[in-house]
């Protein structure tokens, strides 16, 4: 298996970094899912659709529109309606899908290459991603496991809490160095380590 | 120097000394001083100059309304005018500089246009610069001879050039109630709605909260006022539910409860923290919004209201009690209302003397009279200031007998001796937000003030604000105000008690006495109650009109403090009551805001960038990169001394001679998937797609409505339901755009999904005579021969161990493969394919030769599909299926896109060996002096190595039946004028033999 | 301005892009009728009042909205998806419970 190459590579700094003599409040990384797949239902499908990704993904999502869930290896939020986001630490979910979600369901599109995952955890992690989204990331308004779509300028970003101060953003590969030199930036101030 | 640091009282930390300077001279000051607290201690009277006619003026205010102390702050190089000296809290090493003034502050050679107060009145520019003329100089640009002058002489600070290093931030907020305003009634709010649980933001413009309860003076529970504030703060501070935004200004307030701050993070210290922004914009969105930002107090308008010395009364209490500094020692005060009572008091605690109480009104109450006495104050009921005297400073007044009802003045004018005189007319609420949210103001003639409307938006008003002066009174409607604001129910806390002096909020309804002397309305902008009332004789009636014309504040204070005076004057003049007259409506922002911080993150790096995946490996491989929208793509791989043009032929050619390949990854790609996807294809391309075959591409064009020709591109069908969309680099947005749009609102029933997939892939196209070779080389898994691979086929294989998807098409014009495989996998394959194609020749190529050998073959791309031309005019009629309809199809043949003198896409190719440019326009007959008669315009340009030529794809009148005659371009601009032979745009292999193989 | 997607919830306007009058009707895609191709194509209402328009959230969901605008106060009367078959997808009830 060839290895991935990831987009951040040259702005990809282990250690620490900014503001961090006082403490780092912020720690970045990206978690390389080894799957990131993209599911959607037909109109009227969506349970279905939610059936068959307790069946492949082992992830129980409750019935409806929105909601989320990670289980530290498999991740899997809804970012519009009856449509939602997969993600696995390994490869090959898309082909597992395909034998699930038929043509009758909906459609499996395989986004483990287009995706770039970073993960921001910390304490201050609601507020350097305030300094980019219009959306509010307080804990009750944006509980564990949801997903969001929202952009930032022209990067477009789906973004999962994956803990209580902890989100997973997907953006396009394209974008994601620049998002993460960003990023980056925008923690100087409270500290960051890249991991 | 009368003005003096007290002994004690004050927020300020005596034991902490600041080094400042101000104009290169060294002060001291203490920690919590602001720039005017600290200069005013240490005796400086002048802070500036005027506007227009260069008076000397000092600080008229201790807050942000302030009109005349602005200063320039010194970073470095970098120079940031016009901040109120009142706002700028000092640090060690501050530097700042005095304004509008030459060569010093103190001897300002322009202070003589005081003589020339006629000449500079309303107007001015309007009546100086227009109509006549002026011997060889006419109006205009008399102005513009004139104009250097002026701008030297007239203004504020001047702005630097040097690049601003530092850091603006934007944040985005959302909560339940956002209170702005930290005086009593802003902290009862902000209390009693986080006492209901509710996300409360809390914003004040000044670096300490606690608003008037800093300098009131008055005691809230038994305890000094400041001291209540401090500690309602502390108990806010601890909250999890509560974020305090001290130096925070709310300048904005729009649609949907979305608010505007501007933080202050770190002008006040030496140097801000790693990484620390300098400004920081929020943009707030609140449920709902307490409004507790208090009141201004007004000037009263007089002869020499604007001498050094001349001061707000509140202003010179705040500076006694908040900053422990006295503006004076011998001080008087005039009056039309009760507040300025309690300034007298202040002070003569403080250690000054007051002289003299002026009160416009005639009958003074028996708590007033006590005020006075308490104050050692004589006072002079009925009567005003008529006259200031001094320099640089005031050294006395003159008194006169007023006779309030019909403005005149009695008997003989009174000198008293003092070094500063206290002014107080009325108070204004700070309605601006609400102003700004969107509704009208109503005047209230008890408190002669504009009180804020009725909410058009969710907020509630509180104290001040709503023209409730008294303490007691901003607590009871604070907390009421925070309560509703957070939707609260429960019993609030109980209120404090509050000991404050008596007074009667309402003023003598008087803002100006008439008398000998420019008495000032703006003090910014220098306009006089004379001005406002030429600009009435001169027939400007209406309020709007008043401001333009005397600039009226307008200047960078915006009239806080002139506003409600100015209109009084105005409906003097007219002879109507004040609420006819009408107030302007206050616009965003409340004060300055810095450029920096509306840009935010995107100062200095306006756009992110977009990289295909082996961007790395171009810059690493001598690619000069090149912008294509938001992407980086090679331009060219350029050799040590090479032209541009020189390698773009190199590369060219060596692609037509040998092989060549090129990065292609920034092509649009969409999945398409479903059941109905080859019929929705069907509609929205001109050609079918349904009768394509799995395993096989199709060129594909796509109109608009308009039936103008959108976009194009090859879709691969990977399936029976499964297509691979490319569009152009710069249309794959718009194309999602317009497929979305037509599944989700036009065609809801068709089953189909689409699904931008451009940064899944990593694509490569290999072209040229050896493609194939290489191409066999390196690919395992399956065949590339022709039966395997015909053209517009589509195999899959590996590369390198890695899957790769490749199909046979060719924009160059060559036998030529595009090579897609996992992005992540891009360099690896495409490192591979360079590998294998070393013993034939292979080159890297760039934008320009791509650009170059499509326009050899004469295909179309956004410089052609420009959102003008049909299908026709690009000669792709052929694509335009007539057995079925597509979207475009009803209405391309509409009169105007069918006529026989559209433009047309041709070829050109330059007679005489010169090159041509892009934009250039086509001409029948040539005239350099009179350049007309065009018949179209070059769309794109190159050498061409294939042909040995410069030639052109061009857009010309009825194009097609001009091929084989001559014709010219005129490009006056770049001065080429010459001869062309216009030809096919099919230069190159029309028949397309050597992509046929 | 916000606009409340049915499924993301309220969001600022610059998340959406404005496609146009949702008062047009597609013609049959058959049909030869010139004056209703033109008045699809070509013909706006611009009412000083309530408006019909299609909105995408294009920096979200990217879902099409139908809104109903005031045009004189910005006020947005009504938001629906524009594709039917979302109706039932309406916001996140599921994450609310969970």
């Amino acid at each position: 298996m060839v290895e991935r190459q990831s987009p951040l590579e040259p702005e990809f700094h282990v250690g620490s970094h900014g503001n961090f003599e006082h403490g780092v409040e912020i720690i970045l990384t990206e978690t390389r899912p080894g799957s990131i797949v993209q599911l959607a239902a037909w109109p009227g499908e969506e349970k279905k659709l939610i059936a068959a990704i307790r069946t492949v993904a082992g992830l129980a999502l409750p019935d409806g529109a929105g909601g989320g869930l990670s289980d530290g290896v498999k991740s899997v939020f809804g970012f519009a309606p009856g449509k939602f986001t997969v993600a696995d630490e390994v490869e090959g979910l898309a082909a597992a899908f395909a034998k699930v979600v038929t043509p009758i369901i909906g459609t499996v599109t395989d986004l483990s290459h287009g995706r770039t995952a970073i993960r921001i955890a910390g304490p201050k992690a609601e507020w350097v991603l305030a300094k980019f989204f219009a959306i509010d990331f307080a804990l009750p308004a944006f509980p564990i496991g949801a997903g969001r779509s929202t952009t930032h300028h022209d990067v477009f970003a789906q973004i999962q809490r994956t803990g209580a101060d902890q989100f997973d953003i997907y953006v396009f590969r394209s974008f994601a160095r620049s998002f993460w030199k960003a990023l980056c930036h925008a923690s100087e101030e409270v500290g960051y380590e890249v991991q | 120097m009368s003005p003096r640091r007290t002994d004690t009282g004050g927020r300020i930390d005596r034991l902490k000394t600041i080094r400042f300077t101000f104009d290169g001279a060294a002060y001291t000051g203490h920690a919590g001083d602001t720039l005017a607290s600290a200069l005013l201690a240490k005796g400086v009277t002048l802070y500036g100059r005027s506007f227009k006619y260069h008076r000397p003026r000092g600080l008229l205010t201790a807050g942000v309304e302030e009109p005349n102390a602005l200063v320039t702050v010194l970073k470095g190089e970098v120079r940031e005018p016009n901040i109120p000296a009142t706002m700028v809290e000092i640090h060690d090493g501050l530097v700042a500089i005095s304004q509008n003034r030459f060569p010093s502050l103190a001897w300002d050679i322009n202070a003589v246009n005081q003589l020339g107060g006629k000449i500079l009145s309303a107007g001015f520019y309007y009546k100086t610069f227009m109509g006549p003329v002026f011997g060889p100089l006419k109006g205009t640009r008399f102005w513009m001879f004139c104009e250097h002058f002026i701008r030297r002489a007239a203004g504020l600070g001047s702005a630097g050039s040097a690049k601003d290093p530092a850091r603006y931030e934007r944040m985005n907020a959302f909560c339940d109630v956002l209170v702005v305003g930290s005086g009593p009634a802003g902290l009862m709010a902000a209390r009693a709605a986080a006492d209901q649980g509710a996300r409360v933001m809390l914003a004040d413009l000044e670096p300490r909260f606690g608003g008037s309860a800093n300098w009131s003076d008055e005691t809230i529970d038994g305890a000094p006022a400041a001291d209540w504030a401090r500690r309602t703060v502390a108990q806010l501070e601890g909250r999890d539910n509560v974020r305090l935004l001290p130096r925070t200004t709310v300048w904005g307030y729009y649609d949907n409860n979305t608010l505007a701050a501007l933080e202050r993070v770190s002008d006040h210290k030496e140097q801000p923290g790693k990484g620390e922004p300098r400004h920081r914009y929020w943009a707030i969105r609140a449920k709902s919004v307490v409004l507790a930002t208090g009141a201004f107090e007004r000037p009263l308008v007089f002869p020499g209201n604007d001498r050094p010395g001349v001061m707000l009364a509140h202003a010179a209490e705040r500076y006694a009690n908040e900053f422990g500094v006295l503006p004076g020692e011998r001080i008087a005060l005039f009056t039309n209302n009760d507040s300025a009572y309690r300034a007298a008091i202040a002070l003569k605690k403080a250690g000054a003397a007051v002289v003299a109480i002026a009160d416009i009104r005639p009958e003074l109450s028996p708590e007033m009279r006590k005020l006075a006495a308490e104050a050692e104050a004589e006072i002079f009921a009925g009567h005003a200031v008529v006259a200031t005297e001094g320099g640089k400073a005031l050294s006395g007044l003159k008194l006169q007998r007023f006779d309030m009802t019909n403005g005149a003045l009695i008997g003989d004018a009174r000198s008293i001796h003092a070094d500063c005189l206290l002014m107080s007319g009325g108070w204004s609420p700070t309605i601006h937000l609400a102003s700004q949210a969107g509704a009208k103001a109503e005047w209230n003639a008890a408190r002669q003030a504009f009180l804020p409307p009725k909410p058009t938006q969710s907020w509630i008003g509180a104290g001040a604000f709503t023209g409730s002066f008294s303490t007691l009174e901003a607590l009871a409607e604070g907390r009421a105000a925070g309560l509703a604001a957070a939707g609260g129910q429960s019993t609030p806390a109980v209120l404090p008690v509050v000991e404050a002096v008596p007074g009667d909020p309402d003023p003598a309804p008087v803002f100006e006495i008439r008398a000998k002397g420019k008495s000032f309305v703006d003090f910014q902008h220098d306009v006089t109650a004379e001005d406002v009332r030429l600009a009435h004789r001169e027939g400007f009636v209406s309020v709007e009109h008043l401001k333009r014309y005397t600039t009226l504040g307008m200047a960078t204070d915006q009239g806080k403090s002139s506003n409600v005076p100015g209109l009084a004057i105005m409906a003097e003049a007219l002879g109507k009551p004040i609420p006819e007259v009408g107030t302007t409506r206050f616009r965003p922002p409340f004060a300055p805001v810095s450029i920096g911080s509306l840009a935010a993150e995107r100062f200095g790096d306006l756009r992110p960038e977009r990289l295909t995946p082996m961007h790395d490996w171009h810059l690493a491989n001598g690619a000069t990169m090149y912008s294509a929208g938001l992407w980086y793509r090679p331009m060219i791989y350029g050799h040590a001394g090479e032209t541009v043009e020189q390698a773009y032929v190199r590369e060219a050619k060596a692609t037509r001679d040998s092989a060549g390949i090129v990065d292609v990854s920034t092509l649009g790609k969409i999945a398409v998937q479903g059941p109905d996807a080859a019929a929705f294809l069907d509609r929205v391309y001109t050609n079918m797609f349904s009768t394509l075959a799995v395993g096989k591409a199709r060129y594909g064009l796509m109109l608009r409505e308009d039936g103008l020709a959108f976009d194009d591109g090859t879709t691969w069908r990977l399936g029976e339901q499964d297509f691979l969309m490319t569009t152009t680099t710069a249309n794959a947005g718009k194309v999602m755009q317009h497929l979305e749009y037509f599944l989700d609102v036009i065609w809801p029933e068709l089953k189909v999904h689409v699904t931008s997939v451009t940064d899944e892939w990593a694509g490569a196209a290999i072209g040229g005579p050896k493609a194939r070779q290489i191409l066999a080389a390196c690919v395992t898994g399956t065949a590339v021969d022709n039966a395997t691979l015909p053209f517009m086929g589509i195999v899959r294989g590996e590369i390198a161990g890695v899957p790769v998807m490749i199909c046979r098409l060719s924009f160059s014009g060559e036998m030529a493969f595009e090579v897609y495989c996992g992005a992540g996998h891009g360099t690896h394959v495409w490192e591979a394919l360079v590998e294998a194609g070393k013993p034939f020749g292979l080159v890297t190529y760039g934008l320009e030769a791509l650009g170059t050998m499509r326009i050899e073959k004469g295909h179309v791309t956004g410089a052609e599909i420009d959102g003008r031309t049909t299908a026709r005019d690009l000669h792709l009629d052929w694509m335009l299926s007539k057995k079925k309809p597509f979207i475009g199809s009803a209405m391309m043949d509409r009169e105007g896109l069918i006529a026989s003198d559209r433009l047309e896409l041709v070829g050109l190719i330059a007679l005489d060996n010169k090159p041509l440019n892009g934009g250039a326009h086509i001409v029948e007959e040539v005239d350099e002096a009179n350049p007309h008669g065009s018949i179209g315009h070059i769309t794109a340009c190159c050498y061409s190595p294939a042909l040995g030529k410069h030639i052109a794809l061009a857009l010309v009148k009825a194009g097609k039946a001009r091929q084989g005659t001559r014709a010219h371009v005129s490009d006056p601009l770049r001065n080429r004028f010459g001869p062309v032979e216009i030809v096919s745009n099919h230069f190159y292999d029309p028949e397309g033999t050597r992509m046929h193989g | 301005m916000l606009i409340t997607c049915p499924y993301c919830g309220p969001r600022d306007v610059i998340e959406f892009t404005y496609q146009g009058d949702g008062n047009r009707e597609r013609p049959d895609p058959a049909s030869q009728n010139f004056e209703a191709w033109n008045a699809y194509v070509y013909d706006r209402l611009n009412p000083a009042g309530d408006h019909n328009e299609i909105w995408q959230h294009s920096g979200g969901c990217r879902t099409h909205l139908r809104v109903v605008r005031n045009t004189l106060t910005h006020e947005i009367s009504s938001v629906a998806f524009a594709h039917g078959g979302h109706g039932s997808a309406a916001r996140r009830k599921a994450e609310d419970k969970s």
